[in-house]
């Protein structure tokens, strides 16, 4: 897989785009794209970006690959792909390459892959589903049917209290643990997985709400001075340990 | 400049004199202090009047200095029923007095107060109800003289927001009570937060007196202060006001724009007491207050209450204040004990006399006299009481400006008995008690009668222990309660005097007298409830705070019961006055945009909302709807146009049972459907009533996609998975609805376009006819193309992942450019389903309408063993119809076109409506729909329909569909 | 606001919920009598007292029933509804009843 980080990227040449593209454009951001995956990179530059995240930021991976399983069968099955899964409904756990394993019921999972790509986790799974015979597993499409937005920074927990009812300070909510729950009057998953030392929240909720949303978090973030961050600041975060 | 009234340091806690803020009331400069109220800087500057009361337009001023009456209540450009002894004082500001007509110091509207007796209780059921309309006429003359503030019709919204708070226990009250259950608490591990509505934490602390040489209290206060601060444990807020008590300990916490919403494991409620106001004639002049209102003045704001006072008191507390008033160098005149003795072996009341003042037990206030202006007080005349209310007849006149009354309190009982504690009410004590309080949740201080400051204390402790056990930390012994004994009670029993000339308040806010209250009951309205309604007792501003003691223990004596009987009338939320922004928040309308969200705005769309979705109505100017509408309808018929159908629902069903759940959700038969094709789904519920449509699509054997309404699909998914809880078929439901956007390319040359983008299948009509299903590529997208048009052309609708929506459109739109293609709106498509006699759920049903009714009967199978609605369905089918759906024409083109909702009439009666009607580019007529009854079904009868205008209009009853009746089209 | 407790998330704000109405059995869609048919559809037994009733978690689409006191408002127990429906219900031509009574 090729990195192409000099030319500029418009998200009109992609068959996918996020909801939030013109909104990104608006805001100047840089764009990466890693095969037919096109991200925004930063508004800013990386280094001023890591700080702003780590203090509130908010990403947006909608491009970013995911999926989910259900069904009766699902469990036995992605054991079968040798994945480490959580014991129990609402926790989450990362797998060896970087992607993360969310468990959102006794019988459903979803996956997030890694920031760097590195695992295609979710590619694989999906060209393995329907290779083997799944009596009891059901795809759901996550990349479409979600966006997933990323707050990070330690102001995320008081960003978040102006628009969930849940206690989410940090020693409340522990990494990896999921609440499904109302974010800003609609449904949400919201999956804390830290990147590095900064706590990281990841939300996915309802594709038609994403500029809802991510106006909403945006006005929210407005009183901590947080900002829109690109997936390389993420992945400095995450580099950070 | 010093003011006439401020007093030095250290008194005025709250005071920063570091710079004057200069500010307007009714156009006169004044000056104050920052920290000052507008209340306090008035006071300060010998401006003692600051409003004038609701009905009788009575000179009214500080009260309770506590932001507790409506006395204070004053006008901001922006905002009306501002409390003066409340809001801070700012540079420049611009504070005007509220209700009055002309002058606020000679106002018209006094004129009134001299008719008093002739505007009985009750006064309005009384006089304006006959004859008949009289209130119409009357009321906006009333309306304009009462009322308080003005709003502002220019101003503008301003930002406020919510914030969820978790704590181990909530403090709601930050005086000594609420400071020692805070420590105590977060010291034994508890996370608390302690909540107060002044700018300052220490409560009574800050202004009373408990010792003669008044250091006691601050002292204490201090160290209190100091070790909060230093607790990591607790946050505190002030100028927080707790709203309410709701469910399961949820707290509205309201300071500045941000409205709390604060669970708490643990409550306590430590909200003090409001003092109370004796009855008495004229008891309502500025320059009667409080004690307490006289103590904060002087200690919080610096300011001197008055020069010559008099103190009227029933308990040892006014003699602490005459102390304070003496310190300051006011002339106390005399202290009025309404008790028969001198409580003798304390050391205030000692030094009291010590200090000259001639005490007058066994007295009290009969009257109090006006100024000259009318305006202030100045003088009082006191008696002595003979009996309980009874005044001897003649008495001595002492000359004042400020009579201070200490004759008792109530609990601040709101919060308390809106989270379900009783009130009581203890004659021992006279004074209002509370009990039976709910699981996690204590009261301490002074609201739980606790009046000596040790017991204060080790009561609030004694609750944290409590509050800590419950929560599981460190479990400690709970001490004994302390029951402080009655005589301590600072409540006098009966501090009433009527007066022959009445105006002895009961209500400061509704200038309710004792006689309003007495006539009430007698005029049949006993019940407390009932006074305050028929009296509006306790309806005004400040919502009985310092009326409901009073009238329970009036109306308990007027109707021989106990005042526990009698009680007092419920206290809802919210506690104080609250702004709408406060409730409304951020305003979170969640919208939902499909992908192509930003083509239709750049086509120029002019977009509605359908529930939360936003969907292009038509594509054109505003105001271009029947031309534009026109036009997309014309080229789908003749051409190719594209629709947005993404917010259409989609669920997918998937398992062994698949076919045999929808067998039993819908009212069709599902099982033996093929793989490859799509058939229509009607949905009832188990009263037979129509819900849902659209239509299952069968991918595979054991996989259906079904569709459903846009507004219907959240309902139609529960109700799936409702019922499979109960049957459990071995079968899945995924609520796909976003996941895939959708779109409809419809019209004769629709196939022309798509071969252009779809090559890996065969699109023929032999190879894929109508109600055909094929997954294929689509412009390298992977789609799900259904062979369905609910506008009656040939159609597929492409169904492929939401994030590839806007390229698809994209494409779609370059493929057809040679042909003309446009895109179409939702209007368009409403005309075109209607020319096919399609029905849309809940425009054109209602909640009784049935498939019969809808000539849907043929969509219902007879043969299955079950289905949800099919059990009523059998039921109603041994019964003749009592209405039908039917299409109808107007021939008649000069006449107004009917719209949704036109009554279908029979002579005068009423026999149905109409649901939906268009004028049809195609047919270029009325077209629609209407119920009518069974005789009026047939083709050709006549209906008359009443229109816009009430202009009958006849139309005829013609067969369905309109447009292409052998439904060739559709089938291309 | 009200607590509810999800057997699958824990407590949350009773606004996270949507009421599903009383829970009842239905009664035999083929043999009961019309009577008895329009009493399940049509009437509601509206107690004073403790009822069973559907609750709905909207944000992971669960469904699950509650045993709640109506003159208090406590919430007593909630519990999955494959406690009481535990088996595949089968509906046939002659009889059949679902609903297991």
């Amino acid at each position: 897989m090729s990195m192409q980080s000099t030319e500029q990227f418009s998200p009109v040449q992609y068959q996918r785009r996020s909801q939030l593209y013109r909104r990104h454009i608006a805001t100047g951001a840089a764009f990466k794209a890693v095969a037919n995956i096109l991200t925004v990179d930063a508004y800013s530059k990386t280094i001023e970006e890591v700080q702003k995240a780590s203090h509130l930021g908010l990403a947006d991976l909608s491009t970013h690959p995911r999926l989910g399983f259900k069904g009766s069968g699902a469990l036995s099955w992605l054991n079968q792909q040798k994945l480490q899964l959580p014991e129990n409904p609402n926790q989450a756990v990362q797998q060896a390459k970087g992607s993360l394993i969310a468990r959102l019921s006794q019988e459903e999972f979803l996956i997030l892959n890694d920031l760097d790509m590195a695992s295609l986790t979710a590619e694989k799974l999906e060209a393995r589903y329907s290779l083997d015979s799944t009596d009891g597993v059901y795809l759901l499409p996550r990349n479409d049917s979600h966006c997933w937005l990323a707050l990070t920074g330690i102001q995320a927990p008081d960003c978040l209290a102006k628009l969930c009812g849940i206690d989410m300070r940090v020693d409340k909510f522990a990494n990896g643990e999921i609440a499904q729950t109302s974010l800003a009057r609609v449904n949400a998953i919201i999956l804390r997985y830290d990147l590095g030392v900064t706590p990281c929240f990841y939300i996915l909720s309802d594709v038609s709400l994403t500029e809802f949303l991510w106006d909403g978090l945006l006005d929210s973030m407005q009183e901590f001075q947080g900002v829109p961050i690109g997936i390389s600041a993420l992945k400095k975060l995450s580099q950070d340990i | 400049m010093a003011a006439l009234n401020r007093l030095p340091p250290p008194y005025g806690l709250l005071l920063n004199r570091d710079n004057d803020i200069t500010f307007s009331f009714e156009n006169r400069d004044y000056t104050g202090f920052n920290g000052d109220t507008i209340a306090s800087a008035l006071a300060a500057n010998d401006q003692w009047m600051i409003s004038r009361s609701f009905k009788y337009h009575r000179p009214r001023g500080v009260l309770t200095m506590a932001g507790q009456d409506a006395n204070t209540l004053v006008q901001l450009p922006s905002d009306p029923n501002i409390l003066a002894d409340c809001e801070n004082i700012t540079e420049g500001q611009i504070v005007m007095a509220q209700n009055y007509s002309g002058k606020f110091e000679k106002d018209r509207g006094a004129w009134i107060a001299p008719f008093a007796k002739f505007l009985p209780v009750g006064f309005y059921y009384k006089s304006f109800f006959k004859p008949k309309g009289i209130w119409e006429k009357w009321a906006p003359m009333i309306r304009k003289r009462t009322g308080l503030g003005v709003i502002d019709p220019d101003f503008q919204p301003e930002y406020y927001d919510k914030q969820y708070k978790f704590y181990d226990v909530v403090v709601v009250g930050g005086g000594p009570a609420g400071m020692a259950a805070a420590l105590q608490a977060a010291q034994s591990g508890a996370e608390v937060l302690l909540a107060d509505e002044n700018p300052i934490l220490g409560g009574s602390l800050n202004y009373a007196r408990i010792d003669v040489r008044s250091e006691y209290a601050e002292n204490i206060r201090k160290k209190m202060i100091g070790d909060i601060e230093a607790h990591n444990n607790i946050d505190v807020m002030v100028n927080a006001i707790c709203n309410g008590w709701f469910a399961d300990n949820w707290l509205p916490i309201i300071k500045g724009r941000r409205l709390y919403k604060v669970r708490a494991k643990e409550i306590i409620m430590c909200v003090g007491s409001l003092e109370q106001q004796a009855v008495f004639h004229n008891n309502d002049l500025p320059g009667i207050m409080m004690s307490s209102a006289a103590q904060r003045l002087i200690h919080l704001y610096g300011v001197r209450p008055g020069k010559a006072a008099v103190v009227l008191t029933g308990n040892t507390e006014g003699y602490a204040l005459a102390l304070d008033l003496l310190d300051v160098g006011i002339d106390v005149k005399a202290v009025i004990e309404l008790r028969e003795s001198v409580p003798q072996d304390n050391d205030i009341v000692k030094e009291v006399m010590a200090r000259g003042v001639p005490v007058k037990p066994g007295h009290a206030v009969f009257e109090a006299r006006k100024s000259k202006n009318k305006q202030h007080l100045a003088a009082v005349e006191i008696r002595k009481i003979m009996e309980e209310g009874v005044c001897a007849g003649s008495g001595e006149i002492i000359e004042c400006d400020l009579l201070c009354m200490a004759v008792g309190y109530t609990p601040t009982y709101q919060l308390i008995c809106q989270a379900g504690g009783q009130l009581s009410y203890d004659d021992a004590t006279a004074m209002f008690t509370l009990t039976n309080m709910p699981k996690s949740f204590q009261i301490a201080g002074s609201v739980n009668g606790a009046w000596n400051l040790d017991s204060v204390f080790a009561e609030a402790r004694r609750a944290a222990i409590i509050a800590c056990n419950a929560l599981g930390k460190k479990a400690q012994t709970v001490p004994d309660p302390i029951i402080d004994h009655a005589d301590i009670s600072p409540n006098f029993r009966w501090p009433i005097f009527p007066h022959p000339k009445g105006k002895e308040f009961v209500d400061f806010d509704e200038d309710l007298q004792v006689a309003d209250i007495i006539n009430a009951t007698r005029d049949g309205y006993e019940h407390i409830q009932l006074v305050k309604r028929y009296s509006t007792c306790g309806m005004g501003p400040s919502q009985g705070r310092h009326s409901a003691l009073a009238t329970a223990r009036l109306v308990a004596k007027a109707t021989n019961k106990t005042v526990a009987q009698t009680g007092v009338t419920t206290a809802r939320p919210p506690f104080a006055p609250e702004r709408l922004g406060h409730n409304a928040g951020r305003s979170f309308y969640p919208a939902q945009r499909s992908s192509m969200h930003y083509r239709h705005l750049e086509a120029g769309a002019q977009m509605l909302q359908a529930g939360a979705w936003y969907r292009p109505a038509y594509y054109g100017p505003k105001g271009s709807k029947s031309e534009s509408v026109h036009a997309e309808v014309l080229n789908v018929r003749n051409n190719v146009g594209i629709v947005d159908v993404s917010t259409l629902g989609g669920i997918e069903v998937r398992g062994p049972d698949a076919g045999e759940f929808l067998n039993r959700f819908y009212t069709f038969a599902f099982t033996r459907q093929p793989v490859g094709r799509a058939r229509y789904a009607l949905l009832t519920n188990e009263a037979g009533v129509i819900i849902d449509d659209g239509v299952a699509c069968r991918i595979s054997q054991d996989h259906y996609y079904v569709t459903a309404t846009t507004g219907g699909v959240s309902r139609v998914f529960q109700n799936m998975l409702q019922w499979n809880a109960q049957w459990n078929l071995d079968v899945d439901f995924a609520n796909v609805t976003t996941a895939w956007c959708g779109i409809n390319i419809a019209g004769p040359n629709a196939r022309i376009v798509l071969q252009k983008l779809c090559h890996d299948i065969d699109l023929s009509a032999e190879a894929f006819p109508y109600m055909g299903v094929r997954e294929a590529m689509v412009a390298d997208i992977p789609a799900r193309l259904i062979r369905v048009g609910f506008v009656g052309e040939l159609g597929f609708e492409i169904h492929v992942p939401q994030h590839c929506g806007e390229a698809l459109w994209d494409t779609l739109l370059a493929a057809g450019k040679d042909q003309g293609i446009r895109p179409f709106g939702i209007e368009a498509q409403r005309v075109m389903r209607l020319e096919k006699g399609h029905i849309i759920i809940s425009q054109d049903t209602d909640a009784m309408s049935t498939p019969m009714e809808v000539q849907m009967g043929w969509a219902v199978s007879r043969k299955k063993p079950f289905f949800v609605g099919g059990r009523t369905l059998a039921e109603l089918e041994k019964n003749p119809l009592s209405r039908a759906l039917v299409g109808f024409v107007a021939n008649d083109i000069e006449a107004p076109i009917p719209l949704e909702c036109h009554l279908v009439l029979d002579g005068e009666k009423m026999t149905g409506r109409v649901t939906s009607c268009e004028m049809s580019p195609t047919l270029n007529k009325p077209i629609g729909l209407a119920y009518v009854v069974p005789e009026k079904a047939e083709v050709g009868s006549q209906i008359d329909i009443r229109s816009t205008g009430g202009l009958l209009v006849t139309a005829e009853v013609v067969d369905l569909p309109f447009y292409d009746p052998e439904n060739q089209r559709q089938e291309l | 606001m009200k607590i509810l407790t999800c057997p699958l998330n824990g407590p949350r704000n009773i606004s996270e919920f949507t009421y599903g109405g009383e829970f009842h059995h239905m009664p035999d869609p083929k043999n009961s009598t019309a009577r008895k048919w329009a009493e399940h559809v049509f009437f509601h037994a509206n107690e004073a007292g403790i009822v069973t009733e559907w609750w709905f978690h909207n944000a992971t689409s669960f469904w699950f029933l509650a045993e709640r006191n109506t003159i208090t408002d406590e919430v007593i127990r909630t519990f999955n509804a494959s406690d009481i429906f535990s088996e595949r219900q089968e509906f046939n031509d002659q009889t059949t009843n679902a609903g297991s009574n």
